[in-house]
C-alpha cells in the first residue's frame, strides 16, 4: 500500500499513530496518539478543525464494486471522534460538526449528514441515513432530532494544539499553503 | 460471596426466612439475629439533592414537592442537566460560537446560560426557553393547569384525614373511660378537647368542616373532543412524539410533542436509617452530610457473620459422591465456633408474644403516635429446594479471629481455617 500522507499547515498530528494509504489532514485538525486511519479502499480526506481522539479508528474499506479511480472518503470540518470510536466506510461523505462519542461504531452503508451525534457505545450497523442533527444515544439507540448543530470545539482545539507539542512528538506538515487553499473552498461556509 | 455481575451463589437465611446474599444483610447486635431489607424498618433521615448536595428539611421538601429548586433533569433521557455558558452579543439572537468567530468579533460579549444534557444533547434551546443571564435559577416555571383543582382535592383529603383522626381519639378516650380504671389526661387535668387538639398541634375543626362541605365531586362527561380530521392519515414523525416515560415524568402536562418538553426539577434523594423492628435499635445510620457516604452506625452482616465462599465443586451426578470445597472466613476479632447443619436441623422460628402494656398504648393514643403493630417482625420458615445432600463434617469447626496483618503477609497459606 502506498503511503501518501498529506498534512496541511496548522494540523497537529501525533507521531504515535497509524496512518496508512492516501490521507489528507486539514489545517487545525488535531490527531491524538494511538489513532488508526487506514485508507485501503481509497483516499481519506479529513477537513479542518476535526478532533480525532485516542484509539479511534477510521477505515476506508475496500469494496467489490469499487470505482476506478476510487472515490475518496471525505470527512467534513469540525467533526469530533471521541476515544475508541470506529468508523468504517467504503466511500462517501461525512458532513460537518458530527460527534462520534466514545466507543461508538459506524459501519458501512451508514450515511451521515451534519450535526449528528452517535452516542457512546452506540453501534450503527444497518444501512441507514442520518439526517442532519440526528442524535442517537443510549443502549436502546434512542433517536431524537436536535434543533441546532452541536457547538464547535474551537476552544478545545486551541488548547490541544498549544499543549500537544509539549508532550508528544508530532508529524510535521508537509504540504504548503497553495494546495490547502483548494481544500478550503470545499468547506461550506458556517451557518448564520 | 457476592458478585456484582454474577448471580449470588451463596445465600444466607435471614431471620425472616428470606434468602439473600451477604451484601444485602444486616446483623442486629442486640437481638443477635440476621436482618434484611424486608424485615427492618426504613426511616427517612434527611432529604438532599444528589446533584448540588444541598440538604433540605423535610417540611421544606414537602412544600417543594420533593424536588430541588436549582437542579434539573433532562426531560428527554432523565440525565442531570448541566448549565452551559455561551458568549452572546446583546441585540443578537443567542447562537453558538460555532457559527463563526463570534468570540473575536464581539465587542461586548455577554455571558448567557442554557441547560444542556450531556447524554442525549437535549438543550433548553430546543424547546425555545430563552437563555438566562444568571447561572442558576431564573428558569421559567410553568403553572399546572389543574393547580386549583389539585389544591381543592388536597384540602378535602386533609380535612377528611383530620376528621378521622379526631374520631379515633374520641373512640380511644371512650374505651378507656368505660374501663374506669385509668383516668385520661383530659379528665385529670380538666383539659377540653380543643385544648388537647392544640397541644397535639392540630388545627381547630371548623375550617376542616367547611372544606368537606364545600367540596364538589367531579362529574364524568360523555362529551369528548373530536379527533382531528387527519388523525388516521397524517404521517407520524416519531422524532416529534414523546415516549411514555417522557410523558409520565411530568404528570401535570404530559406533553405529546417533544417541543413541549421542559426541564424537570430534580427529585430529591433521601438518607435513610434502618432500624431493627424487634429491638428498635439502629442497624444503619448515615452521616448527616449529604457529601459523605460514611455511616455512624453500620451493622452489616459482612462484619459479623462468617463469609462462605465456594472454592470448587464437581458436577453433581445422581447417586454419586462429589467434592465441594468451601472456604469460611471469620470477619470478627473473636474466635468463632461453627457447626455445619442439615437443612432439617435448623431451629424453627421462635414464637414470641410481646407483652403489650396498656399504659403504653394509652400513652400512644394520646400522643397520636403511629400505630406500630404493622412494624412487627414476622419470622417464617425459609423456602428453598434441595436437589442434593451435603454430607457435612460432624464436628464443630473453630475459626480463628481475623488477622489484620494477613493481607500484608507474603506467604499465601495464612488464611483462616477451612
Ligand atoms: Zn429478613
Ligand atoms: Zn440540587
Ligand atoms: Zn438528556
Ligand atoms: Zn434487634
Amino acid at each position: 500500500m502506498s503511503h501518501n500522507i498529506k498534512i496541511l499547515p496548522g494540523a497537529t498530528v501525533c507521531e504515535d499513530c497509524t496512518l496508512e494509504g492516501d490521507i489528507t489532514i486539514g489545517g487545525g485538525t488535531v490527531i491524538h496518539p494511538r489513532v488508526t486511519i487506514i485508507a485501503e479502499g481509497g483516499p481519506i480526506i479529513i477537513a479542518e478543525y476535526c478532533i480525532i481522539e485516542e484509539y479511534s479508528t477510521i477505515i476506508h474499506k475496500k469494496s467489490d464494486q469499487q470505482e476506478n479511480p476510487p472515490k475518496p472518503l471525505f470527512i467534513g470540518a469540525h467533526n469530533v471522534f471521541e476515544v475508541g470510536c470506529k468508523l468504517e466506510s467504503p466511500c462517501g461523505h461525512i458532513g460537518e460538526s458530527n460527534v462520534f462519542e466514545c466507543r461508538s461504531y459506524v459501519g458501512v452503508d451508514v450515511k451521515i449528514g451534519s450535526g449528528c451525534v452517535v452516542g457512546a457505545a452506540c453501534h450503527l450497523t444497518a444501512p441507514q441515513t442520518l439526517v442532519d442533527n440526528t442524535v442517537i444515544w443510549g443502549s436502546e439507540h434512542h433517536i431524537r432530532e436536535a434543533l441546532e448543530k452541536q457547538p464547535s470545539q474551537l476552544l478545545q482545539l486551541d488548547f490541544l494544539s498549544k499543549v500537544m507539542p509539549n508532550y508528544h512528538r508530532l508529524r510535521k506538515p508537509n504540504v504548503h499553503k497553495r494546495q490547502s487553499s483548494t481544500r478550503q473552498s470545499q468547506e461550506p461556509s458556517p451557518k448564520p | 460471596m457476592a458478585y456484582l455481575t454474577q448471580p449470588d451463589y451463596v445465600k444466607y437465611i435471614c431471620s425472616c426466612g428470606q434468602l439473600k446474599p451477604i451484601t444485602s444483610l444486616y446483623f442486629c447486635r442486640h437481638c443477635l439475629k440476621i436482618r434484611c431489607g424486608f424485615c427492618i424498618c426504613h426511616e427517612v433521615d434527611s432529604h438532599y439533592c444528589a446533584n448540588c448536595l444541598e440538604n433540605m428539611p423535610s417540611s421544606e421538601a414537602r412544600l417543594k414537592k420533593n424536588r430541588c429548586s436549582s437542579c434539573f433533569d433532562c426531560p428527554s433521557c432523565f440525565h442531570t442537566l448541566s448549565t452551559r455558558a455561551t458568549m452572546a452579543q446583546p441585540r443578537q439572537t443567542p447562537q453558538d460560537p460555532a457559527g463563526g468567530d463570534t468570540k473575536v468579533e464581539s465587542k461586548q460579549p455577554k455571558k448567557m446560560y442554557y441547560l444542556s444534557c450531556f447524554n442525549c444533547r437535549w438543550t433548553s434551546r430546543d424547546v425555545g426557553i430563552p437563555d438566562q443571564p444568571v447561572a442558576s435559577g431564573g428558569w421559567p416555571e410553568r403553572t399546572n393547569p389543574f393547580a386549583a383543582r389539585v389544591n381543592q382535592l388536597l384540602d378535602y383529603y386533609k380535612a377528611i384525614a383530620l376528621q378521622e383522626k379526631q374520631e379515633k381519639i374520641e373512640r380511644e378516650r371512650k374505651k378507656f373511660t368505660i374501663r374506669g380504671k385509668y383516668i385520661t389526661l383530659t379528665d385529670k387535668t380538666g383539659l377540653t378537647g380543643a385544648m388537647a387538639r392544640n397541644i397535639a398541634g392540630l388545627p381547630s375543626s371548623d375550617s376542616s368542616c367547611s372544606a368537606i362541605a364545600n367540596f364538589v365531586p367531579s362529574q364524568a362527561s360523555a362529551e369528548v373532543e373530536e379527533l382531528p380530521e387527519d388523525y388516521y392519515t397524517k404521517e407520524v414523525n416519531l422524532n416529534q412524539i414523546t415516549s411514555m416515560p417522557q410523558r409520565l415524568a411530568s404528570p401535570e402536562w404530559q406533553p405529546v410533542s417533544v417541543s413541549r418538553l421542559h426541564p424537570l426539577a430534580k427529585l430529591l434523594s433521601v438518607k435513610r436509617s434502618q432500624r431493627c423492628r424487634v429491638c428498635d435499635h439502629n442497624l444503619t445510620k448515615p452521616e448527616y452530610n449529604p457529601g459523605s457516604i460514611k455511616f455512624k452506625i453500620e451493622l452489616l452482616a459482612y462484619y459479623h457473620v462468617p463469609e462462605v465462599k465456594i472454592i470448587s465443586h464437581e458436577p453433581v451426578k445422581a447417586g454419586e459422591k462429589t467434592a465441594l470445597l468451601l472456604k469460611l472466613t471469620n470477619p470478627t476479632g473473636h474466635e468463632m465456633q461453627i457447626k455445619l447443619l442439615q437443612p432439617e436441623d435448623l431451629p424453627p422460628p421462635e414464637e414470641k408474644e410481646e407483652p403489650k402494656s396498656i399504659e403504653k398504648s394509652l400513652e400512644k393514643s394520646l400522643n397520636l403516635e403511629k400505630d406500630t403493630s404493622s412494624y412487627k417482625a414476622i419470622e417464617r420458615e425459609p423456602q428453598y429446594s434441595v436437589t442434593s445432600r451435603v454430607t457435612s463434617p460432624p464436628t464443630a469447626l473453630t475459626l480463628a479471629q481475623r488477622d489484620d496483618a494477613a493481607e500484608y503477609d507474603d506467604d499465601a497459606q495464612h488464611d483462616t481455617t477451612e
